[in-house]
């Protein structure tokens, strides 16, 4: 069956320390130690420039909504409450882009190029998971 | 750093299509996905009027939890194959296939080659209440297991979503040009016996119908079908022994936004652009020359998007170009003339390759076929959305 919970994050080896840092709430991107570049979601080389050498680093928590979906339809039972409610892909100010629900704002009230910031959802004990909000 | 390429012209015009066939469509409880292509496979081979026997090649793809899918196919056919394999590009393999059995015509490796694919996507969505909520047909080992799930974002009607709603938001297009896409493929279901739905659309019941992820409802998604489609192909020269007006392979091409749907503007100008671009390139002919289009319509948007890419109308215009009428079996693009995924039933593409083939050998009664249709350009779209594949047919 179905579990009525909520599904957490099942990290890959290659997104634990991302998702250590949100435990924080903090959010940290690997950032290339060759070319500055940031990406998302994390691996073990960069996608920019192939170099192994990075380290995640702190970003802004600031960005805006690249584009957005609102989900009226529940394919979960967990969420049979929360509809209807925003999904949107954040590009954040420092580059890459990041699907996320968008929070603290009417659904009818998202939109494209909307400036956001991240905050985060103590979603389940020792999980915490970033969301934006209007900035 | 983009080096040119020229698609080769020694591809165009040497193979053809000289057998298509469907299985059963729409609700098939009871029957595998793997027998659902085998009963396509079966009545190409009889349109072809050939024997199983004569056929030496097969390219097929299997369902997403599947390991050589043509070596089941070439046991229930009870065939050996001289050139045989399974494709994995999601919706875009059906039309990599054909392109696969002509490169291996040409190079001499086969000589008729069985092309196809099958789905049981409404049985396995509606095997039971959790199945029907899931609505999901790939294996669990297949989900994400992050970046998605705990954000509610699941299923392939919301990854398209994102594309058509950063569309609204850079051209204006509105649901009122998405709708006019579902009333467009509905009518033309209704010309097709064998097409899943069989009542009409109106535009007002599109608006009216239920959201489902906004900016889509209801009718903006292609239906979760049982259904198969398979073709048959040769060489040109001997197809002209063969029983059906043959069909001439003019032009392929393919391209693969491997970067994501979310990546750049991958989610509003699509790989069908480049893979458009080099089928044309092969066939040597343009938009203005195609006939009609059989496009991939998973959703309403992404027949918008295509009717740019391919060069239909300019990019942002594919909205009032769907709404203008064009789309109709008597507009300027006659496009998804058997319903579509969006009407007829979802075999990921391969029964636009049938409906493609079926239109360029003009027997349809006057009110399915295509009036002087000479060349028809056929989409293929998948794999996690970045997928594309083109394949231009001509009347031969």
């Amino acid at each position: 069956m179905m579990s009525k919970q909520k599904p957490v994050p099942h990290p890959a080896p290659e997104s634990m320390p991302y998702w250590q840092a949100a435990k924080q709430h903090r959010m940290e991107l690997p950032r290339c130690n060759a070319c500055g570049q940031f990406w998302f979601p994390p691996s073990q080389s960069c996608p920019h420039c192939l170099a192994a050498d990075f380290a995640f680093t702190p970003v802004s928590g600031r960005g805006k909504v690249f584009s957005f979906v609102t989900f009226h339809r529940v394919y979960h039972p967990a969420f049979a409450g929360e509809v209807p409610y925003v999904v949107a892909l954040v590009e954040l100010a420092e580059g890459p882009r990041l699907l996320t629900n968008i929070v603290g704002v009417p659904v009818d009230k998202v939109a494209c190029e909307m400036p956001v910031q991240v905050v985060f959802d103590d979603v389940a004990d020792g999980v915490s998971v970033p969301k934006f909000t209007p900035a | 750093m983009t080096v040119m390429i020229e698609p080769s012209r020694e591809l165009r015009d040497v193979c053809a299509i000289v057998g298509a066939g469907h299985s059963r469509l729409g609700r098939v409880p009871g029957v595998s996905s793997l027998d659902l292509l085998v009963e396509a496979m079966r009545n190409a081979v009889a349109d072809a009027g050939l024997k199983v026997s004569d056929v030496d090649g097969i390219v097929c793809r299997g369902p997403d939890e599947s390991y050589c899918h043509h070596q089941r196919v070439g046991e229930r056919l009870g065939i050996n194959a001289r050139f045989s394999t399974t494709l994995d590009n999601g919706g875009a393999s059906q039309i990599m296939a054909v392109a696969l059995a002509t490169m291996a015509i040409k190079a001499g490796l086969a000589t008729t080659v069985i092309c196809g694919y099958g789905r049981d996507a409404w049985s396995r969505t509606h095997a039971s209440e959790e199945a029907r909520v899931r609505n999901e047909t790939r294996p669990e080992s297949l989900r994400a297991q992050e970046f998605g799930p705990e954000y509610g974002y699941f299923g392939a009607v919301a990854a398209h979503a994102f594309g058509a709603t950063r569309h609204m938001h850079l051209y204006g297009t509105t649901r009122e040009h998405f709708g006019q896409v579902a009333v467009a493929f509905r009518e033309h279901a209704l010309r097709n016996p064998d097409a899943q739905m069989k009542k009409p659309l109106s535009i007002a019941q599109y608006h009216e119908a239920q959201p489902i992820v906004a900016p889509f409802g209801l009718f903006d998604c292609s239906l979760r079908s049982d259904a198969a489609g398979a073709v048959i192909v040769t060489s040109r020269e001997r197809a002209r022994d063969l029983r059906q007006p043959p069909v001439s392979i003019k032009g392929f091409g393919s391209f693969n936004n491997l970067t994501g749907w979310f990546s750049g503007d991958n989610m509003v100008t699509t790989a069908a652009k480049e893979s458009g671009e080099a089928a044309y390139r092969m066939a040597g002919i343009g938009p203005a020359e195609v006939s009609c289009a059989q496009l991939y319509d998973c959703f309403t948007y992404m027949v918008v998007a295509q009717l740019e890419d391919y060069g239909f109308c300019k990019k942002g215009e594919g909205g009032p170009f769907a709404a203008s009428g064009a789309l109709r079996i008597d507009g300027r693009l006659p496009t998804n003339t058997s319903g579509g995924q969006l009407s007829e039933a979802h075999a990921e593409g391969m029964l636009q390759v049938v409906e493609g083939v079926r239109q360029m050998r003009h027997t349809y009664p006057a009110e399915r076929q295509v009036k002087d249709a000479e060349i028809a350009l056929i989409s293929g779209h998948g794999g996690n959305q970045v997928c594309h594949s083109t394949l231009i047919l001509e009347r031969a």
